[in-house]
């Protein structure tokens, strides 16, 4: 019973060991560029120069339509898979697809109804 | 077609009226909604029906789920608590949240839905998807007095906890079905009685810690207490009950299943969090002064003796863990309901309950009974559930566990007893204002009344349903072998 | 047992999952949160997929669809939380909301 224990325990200890150690390791060998020149210090603009600062404040409107995109990009996670095995699964296949997409629309109506979109 | 969905129907009533009652929402006017939460009312009283009326049995969806007698007793405690919750909350709603009336009845409903199905998931994609049904759309109902900043405290405590308590017990399952490279729980159980693997031990260590966190075991206690006193109070009453109910099924299903293969495993680790809780639980309530604080902890406390008849993995353990949900939901759900008839939306402070015997005899009298029932004095059911419990443990070796619950039960009373005091030997304010709860309160504390009272007076064939039930769980059960015993 | 190339894969997600864990207990803005917990949920994605490319098959991959949907409605819910935080407390900081005690 006990001798079972060990190898998880030895495992869990590894694992909470590894982040623990990366995190002091950096804290104690003072890990930090050599050259400190202020391009260093730029936001990553991908080439060009930056401009503005970068925390600028979002409406909170906005979060919520990336709410919503978030939960349909998801879903169409499922319609990949779906795709690919059309061929063989047949026609409940297209029943079980048109099922769920059914209810994502309700769920679309729902969320036009009560306005979630309107960007007033 | 393969897919059997007869032993479902209960739950397609749900899912219908779930359906319904979200579209009807979008098609009636505002201002007209109360009609939603009768459809949602009318829809659990359907599904309680139909587990009573109609032959659910036999396996669904290829074998992911069975509806055996434990399922079933199962969602029986889920139905009613949901049904309870609705009568409680159709007042409150229909007057401080006239316009959000739909989302809540459809959230209501479909947390239901997830813990209805949890009962009987065989499979563990079932199981994880389940939970997650049952759990979202109790962060959201927390969080339904919006403008309360308390309210939105206590919900994200309950979703931050709740959250990386299903990411761990994700992680769990992640390594059970891969180690044993199927998802049927019978098929898991058979690879870990044949093999030892300290990775499956793991996976069933992060699993029921994941399971901990809904629960509400010692460790992981901090959100209840915060989450109670926050929400509104109907809604605790459901949440109190129904989603540890609905944790223990789970953890039923997932560990006693082929002969306790998991539980074995995990047995040192379950009987130390039930120690841990009933302890702590018990001690944290001491001091408390809000009631729905007070009752939380002793909340915490009675799922101690929960894990306690679970690590019997007994059939006698099952049976009277069973018997004591049943027991904890008509009990706490109705000392609920009697805190939101008394207090409103005017917090919970114990102040607000003294004189209360001269407010409201009716109410008074009630609650007394409730917190009898949860000290567990004889007559009442908690008592019997209590003693249950404590003979299924003595029966299966832990004997320092069922003195410690005992000793525990004796400190208890005092806690609950303060309430008692406050109610019945303090003046009440001046001027006497008696307090009307609404009907649908009434109603549902009259129904958890009649079953503590009716329970604790004949609890003979209760007892003996928790037992019938018990011997045809699905899971196999055999008798732990004694080595690993305490 | 478990074969050598996906132990690697195992010990990467579990380190993953305990930096996630570090993460969530460390940081004090709401939404370094959530992107913690996204992490854990990610590691748990590592270990079904790798499991269903060593021993699970499809229904590994079928799960790991499953989990990532589930992750996704619980992330929006917690999102949705912490815009109600915003309004009631006119802050994203998790110390705002500690007021009840006990």
């Amino acid at each position: 019973m006990a001798d079972e224990w060990i190898p998880a325990a030895i495992y869990l200890v590894l694992c909470l060991a590894a982040p623990l150690g990366l995190l002091f390791g950096a804290f104690a060998v003072r890990v930090r560029a050599r050259d400190q020149s202020p391009a260093k210090f730029d936001t990553y603009e991908c080439g060009e120069e930056p401009d503005g600062v970068a925390w600028v404040r979002f409406h909170p409107r906005y979060y919520i339509v990336a709410l919503l995109f978030v939960l349909f990009d998801v879903e169409a996670a499922f319609l990949f898979p779906w795709a690919v095995s059309l061929r063989d699964a047949g026609l409940i296949a297209i029943v079980d697809m048109a099922i769920f997409l059914g209810i994502l629309l309700v769920g679309w109506a729902y969320a036009v109804r009560k306005g979630a979109i309107e960007w007033q | 077609m393969n897919i059997l969905l007869g032993p479902l129907a209960a739950d397609l009533v749900l899912v219908i009226g779930m359906g319904s009652v979200l579209v009807t929402d979008l098609i009636l006017p505002p201002g007209d909604k109360r009609l939603l939460g009768w459809g949602a009312l009318y829809t659990l009283l359907a599904a309680l029906l139909a587990t009573f009326a109609m032959e659910l049995t036999g396996p669904a969806i290829f074998g992911a789920y069975v509806g055996d007698p434990v399922a079933l007793m199962f969602k029986r405690v889920f139905l009613a608590a949901g049904v309870l919750a609705a009568l409680g909350s159709l007042t409150q709603l229909a007057e401080r949240f006239e316009r959000r009336q739909g989302e809540y009845w459809v959230l209501l409903l479909s947390s239901v839905l997830g813990m209805s199905l949890l009962a009987g998931a065989r499979d563990l994609v079932l199981l994880v998807v389940c939970f997650e049904l049952m759990g979202v759309p109790l962060y959201v109902l927390a969080a339904w007095a919006r403008d309360d900043r308390l309210a939105i405290e206590g919900a994200l405590k309950l979703f931050l906890l709740g959250a990386v308590s299903s990411v761990t017990l994700l992680f769990g399952i992640s390594l059970l079905t891969g180690i044993c490279g199927s998802t049927m729980i019978s098929e898991v159980a058979l690879y870990s009685r044949e093999h030892t693997n300290p990775a499956l031990l793991l996976g069933a260590a992060l699993t029921l810690g994941g399971m901990g966190f809904k629960l509400g075991v010692f460790p992981f206690h901090m959100w209840v207490p915060d989450t109670y006193q926050g929400s509104t109070t109907p809604f605790v009453a459901f949440l109190s009950v129904a989603p540890k109910a609905a944790a223990i099924a789970a953890l039923v299903r997932l560990l006693i299943a082929g002969g306790n293969a998991l539980l074995v495993g995990v047995v040192p680790m379950l009987i130390t969090l039930a120690a841990a809780t009933l302890v702590m639980g018990n001690l944290l309530a001491l001091h408390q002064t809000q009631v729905k604080r007070l009752l939380a902890y002793s909340g915490v406390g009675h799922m101690g003796l929960l894990l306690m008849a679970l690590a019997t993995g007994t059939e006698l353990g099952l049976s009277m863990l069973l018997f004591y949900l049943v027991a904890y939901l008509f009990t706490n759900a109705g000392a609920f309901l009697v805190v939101h008839a008394v207090t409103g939306d005017e917090g919970d402070d114990l102040a607000l309950f003294e004189g209360l015997y001269a407010r409201s005899g009716w109410l008074a009298m009630a609650m007394l009974l409730f917190l009898l029932s949860l000290a567990g004095i004889p007559f009442v059911v908690g008592f019997w559930a209590k003693l249950y419990i404590f003979l299924a443990a003595w029966a299966g070796g832990l004997q320092w566990l069922v003195l410690l619950g005992a000793l525990l039960s004796v400190l208890a009373l005092y806690y609950y007893l303060r309430v008692v005091i406050s109610m019945f030997m303090r003046p009440p304010p001046t001027p006497i204002e008696p307090i009307v709860p609404d009907w649908g309160t009434n109603t549902a504390i009259a129904l958890c009344l009649l079953f503590v009272v009716g329970m604790g007076l004949v609890p003979g064939p209760f007892v003996e349903a928790a037992s019938n039930a018990a011997q045809g769980f699905d899971g196999a059960i055999v008798a732990m072998p004694r080595s690993t015993a305490p | 047992m478990i074969a050598g190339d996906l132990r690697v894969f195992l010990t990467v997600s579990a380190v993953m999952f305990c930096i996630g864990v570090y993460g969530i207990l460390s940081r004090r803005n709401a939404i370094g949160v959530l992107l913690c917990l996204e992490l854990m949920a990610n590691a748990v994605n590592l270990n079904l997929v790798a499991f269903a490319r060593f021993s699970t098959g499809t229904m590994g991959q079928v799960f790991t669809l499953f989990a990532i949907a589930l992750t996704v409605a619980e992330v929006v819910v917690g999102m949705a939380l912490v815009i109600l935080l915003q309004r009631t407390h006119r802050d994203i900081r998790l110390d705002v909301a500690e007021e009840m005690r006990g």
